[in-house]
Order: C-alpha cells, then sequence, then structure tokens
C-alpha cells in the first residue's frame, strides 16, 4: 500500500488540528479547511496510485547476463535496463530483482539507465530472476511495486559435484569430481597404437607390448594435433530428469574441458536425421552455449527409418566373405554405386561435410541411447570412420553401445 | 519534495481560511491556497469541485458535515486499498 511522506503527514495533522478547532467552536471556516484537507489528501493518493500505474504499464525491462548456463556458486555479470514513461511529479527509480536463489544485490538506477551488477547462484535448477522492483514517489505518497512478469532469462545452474565425464579411454572408466580436479593435471593417454619406426622409446608401454605380444607406443592427449568434434544427439523427450541432468552436466563439462585445455573444439547438434547445428572449431564457450540451445529436447523431423547410410553400406558392400555372399555383395556394391547420385543421403551428406569443417582426430558422442531408432549415430560414426577418427560414446550406464565405437564412456 | 517553507506557507494560509469571515470567502482563500502550494495542478480543478460540494454540504449541516468527510475518506482509503490491489496483481503479470 501507498506510504504517508512528511509532507502529507504534515497535513493530516493540520487537519486534525482544524477538526478540534472546528467541532467544539462550530466554526464552519475550520471545518471547511479541515474537510478540504482531508479531501485534499484523497485525491493526491488516488492520483499517486494512477499515475504509478501508468507508469508500470509503460515498463520495458532489457536483461543481459553474461551466461544463462552456468555452475552453482558461479558469478555471472549482470546488465539491466529498465524505460518508462514517467508522469509529471513523479519519481521513479528502478532496482533489478534477481532470482531467489543469488547472492547479489542490484544498485538502484534511474530509468533509461543501465545498471550492472554481479550474482552468485547458490542453488541448482532452473531459474529466473524475480523482476524488477520501481520506487515511485511523489510529493506526499511512496510506494514500492514490484513487476514480476520481466522474469528472463532464465538460468540453469548445475549442480557442483555432479559425476562428470573425464578424460578415460575405455567402458565406466574415467568419472571426475568436477570440483576436486587435481591443481596440476598431468598428460593422460588416451591410448595405445602399434610402434611405428621413429617412435619415442619412452613412449612404449611395456605391460601392453608383453601382453599383445608386439610393440606398443602410447598415445598422449594433447598430442593428437587436434581438437575433438563433440557431438550432441538431443533426445525427443527429456525422459528422466536425473539421467537427462547428468547428461546435460557431461556435454557442459565436456565442452568447457575441451575449450579450456586444447584450444577449441567443434560442435555438432543432431536430433534424429536432421544436423540442429554446427559450429566448427570454436573457442567461445559463449558460442557453445548458444548452439545447444539450452539442450531442450527437440522431437525428430526426419527420421531416418533405420537407414545404415552409405559409408555403412560401401563398407559392407567392400567386404570379403564366402563365394556365395560376394555375388550379393557384388550386387550391392553395384546397387549403391548406381543409386548414390539419384537417391542423396542428405543426413550423412551434412555430417561428412562437417566432420571435415572440424578437423578433428576425436569424435565424441554424447547421447541418451533412448529406445527406437539409432541409425544417425550408426551413420555419424561410420562416416567418422571413413575419415578414420576415432569415436567415442558418452551415454548412460547400461543403455548399450553402437556397432564401429572405439571405447564407451559412462555418463 | 514539500519544503518546510511550503508548509509553513500553507499553514498560514489555513490561519487566513479560519480567519475569513464567511464560509464562501474561506472556499476562494482555500482553493488558492491549496493551488498554490501544490507546484503540478493536473487534475485541479476535479478537486475544487469536491471542496466545493463539500462547502455546500457544511453551509446545508453545519460543521457535523465533518461526520460525512469521514465517512467518505473511509470509503475513499477502501477504494484506494481495491485499486492497490488491482496494480500489484497487474504488476505480478496476473491480469487485471
Amino acid at each position: 500500500m501507498i506510504r504517508p511522506t512528511r509532507a502529507s503527514g504534515g497535513i493530516a495533522a493540520l487537519a486534525v488540528a482544524l477538526t478540534a478547532v472546528a467541532l467544539p467552536l462550530a466554526n464552519p471556516a475550520a471545518a471547511l479547511a479541515a474537510g478540504s484537507l482531508a479531501l485534499f489528501l484523497l485525491w493526491r493518493g488516488w492520483r499517486f496510485e494512477q499515475d504509478l500505474s501508468a507508469a508500470a504499464a509503460t515498463l520495458t525491462v532489457v536483461r543481459e547476463v553474461d551466461r544463462t548456463i552456468l555452475r552453482q556458486g558461479a558469478a555471472t555479470a549482470v546488465r539491466v535496463r529498465a524505460d518508462l514513461d514517467i508522469p509529471a511529479g513523479m519519481e521513479v527509480r528502478v532496482r533489478d530483482l534477481p532470482p531467489a536463489v543469488a547472492v547479489g544485490d542490484a544498485p538502484l538506477s534511474l530509468p533509461g539507465e543501465t545498471a550492472a551488477y554481479t550474482v552468485r547462484l547458490m542453488a541448482p535448477g532452473e531459474t529466473a530472476f524475480t523482476g524488477v522492483a520501481l520506487e515511485a514517489s511523489d510529493a506526499f505518497f511512496t510506494r514500492d511495486l514490484v513487476c514480476r512478469r520481466f522474469d528472463a532469462p532464465h538460468l540453469r545452474v548445475f549442480p557442483v559435484g555432479t559425476a562428470e565425464a573425464g578424460g578415460g579411454t575405455k567402458a565406466g572408466s574415467g568419472e571426475t569430481e568436477v570440483d576436486r580436479r587435481a591443481p596440476l593435471t598431468g598428460q593422460g593417454t588416451r591410448g595405445f597404437r602399434p610402434y611405428r619406426t621413429g617412435d619415442d622409446p619412452r613412449q612404449m608401454d611395456w605391460k601392453v607390448s608383453a601382453r599383445r605380444g608386439a610393440l606398443y607406443v602410447r598415445e598422449l592427449t594433447g598430442l593428437e594435433g587436434g581438437s575433438p568434434l563433440i557431438t550432441v544427439d538431443l533426445p525427443a523427450r527429456a525422459g528422466e530428469p536425473e539421467a537427462f541432468a547428468r547428461f546435460s552436466m557431461a556435454v557442459y563439462g565436456a565442452i568447457e574441458a575441451a575449450i579450456a585445455a586444447r584450444d577449441g573444439c567443434s560442435l555438432l547438434v543432431v536430433a534424429g536425421g536432421e544436423v540442429v547445428r554446427f559450429l566448427p572449431r570454436t573457442e567461445s564457450l559463449r558460442e557453445c552455449y548458444e548452439a545447444l540451445g539450452g539442450l531442450a529436447p527437440i522431437e525428430p523431423r526426419a527420421p531416418l527409418y533405420r537407414v545404415p547410410g552409405p559409408a555403412a553400406l560401401a563398407v559392407r558392400a567392400g567386404a570379403s566373405g564366402e563365394p556365395a555372399e560376394r555375388a550379393y555383395r557384388e550386387r550391392l556394391g553395384d546397387l549403391v554405386a548406381r543409386f548414390a547420385a539419384e537417391s542423396p543421403a542428405p543426413f550423412a551428406a551434412a555430417v561428412r561435410a562437417a566432420l571435415g569443417r572440424s578437423g578433428a582426430t576425436e569424435v565424441r558422442i554424447y547421447s541418451l541411447l533412448p529406445a527406437g531408432d539409432k541409425s544417425h549415430l550408426v551413420q555419424v560414426i561410420r562416416e567418422a570412420k571413413v575419415f578414420g577418427l576415432r569415436v567415442v560414446l558418452k551415454a548412460p550406464a547400461g543403455a548399450g553401445v553402437l556397432p564401429g565405437i572405439d571405447a564407451v564412456e559412462a555418463i | 519534495m514539500i519544503t518546510n517553507r511550503q508548509f509553513f506557507l500553507l499553514c498560514g494560509g489555513e490561519v487566513l481560511v479560519v480567519a475569513a469571515g464567511s464560509l464562501a470567502a474561506a472556499l476562494v482563500i482555500q482553493v488558492i491556497v491549496l493551488a498554490v502550494f501544490l507546484g503540478d495542478r493536473r487534475g485541479y480543478p476535479v478537486f475544487a469541485g469536491g471542496v466545493l460540494i463539500f462547502a455546500a454540504v457544511l453551509h446545508a449541516a453545519g460543521t457535523i458535515a465533518l461526520l460525512a468527510v469521514a465517512g467518505a475518506l473511509g470509503c475513499g482509503y477502501l477504494a484506494l486499498t481495491l485499486y492497490d490491489y488491482q496494480l500489484v496483481r497487474r504488476a505480478a503479470g496476473g491480469g487485471a
């Protein structure tokens, strides 16, 4: 409710004093003065409410946040500007209201000015700004009005301590705590490959060599000469919230880690047989977050109906086998070659183009592996294999595997 | 903002109103004093009309008309509260 200022308090006191004079003395002039002052206050209160209502109706708020997806406890800078038409005689100041789970206060600012402040979000989950508060006043009344409809943008806060996919190379390995990473991280082993002449003998792994009966050398992370291509398979539905939260966390964590450790990564976002977004060789977290678009589930618009894709067909046609099967494969190869030009595979072509532009040496596929058609992932894997890339699948434990995968890691 | 000087001038004006010989003179002085006191006079004629009606009631009923003013103030406060409630609902995005 509106609050009186000192001036209106004084006028009310004056009206009471005049009433005290008018009643015992039966003085109509004093009664007129007392009554008119009381009516004056009522009229001014009504006008103040109307002015405030008119000002609030014209209020527009533009709020910018450095990051809309961030970790619990992380700080983000907010810039907010409110514009409104202020009636004559009224003063309005604006204060932004941060999310309820945020620590940090916004400064008061005049309409048309941009206020900048920092908030730290302390609780995980989806959250939004509370709105803006108008502190309006005129000569007789003041009022604080909270406008809650200006709550954009929505923020997404991930919990601290959620398991994030690490840098392991084998299924089920490599889970690390986000906030417990060692301050000095050594160079890890990405994998092993047979020894070639000229390799550094110090990279020889004697245990693996002894087990396999041939010389193997370690391939170190950071020496593969390229950034990874992070492929995100957007699910059709969010499904189980906890699994989806872990999936989101793993994707964002991987992007942050890749950008921090390898000077950039490429991002390919797919939904069914459709490339939603592709970002080649970026070093900007913001670009990646924008490309992910909040990781919202998308209903596939271009299902592939379990088509294996041209790369898989070519491999199948080219494989050697029994003599009886050889004729079949030759006919298959002939058919594939004939229809390749007339029946293009747009998804495979888009993935091929993305792989070519990314310059990646490793493809990391993040997927919830829901039940149903996974042929788009099969096509991604096959196309990656054409480029000779290593493919790592990051999926929930027990969700299954896909053919052609080099390693599976649980998220 | 209203300064102390303005408020004392208003008090002086009210003394003039009380000292006026007739109700008509008091009405004229009161309207002038409050008009001078106000910087922004948007909607002032509406208020002046209300004061005129009050003066007429006062002339007809005597000082007991102050009770009518008290009742009007109570109703006005109630209306103001309802209007304020609607304003808060609109600001919260809950519609009119």
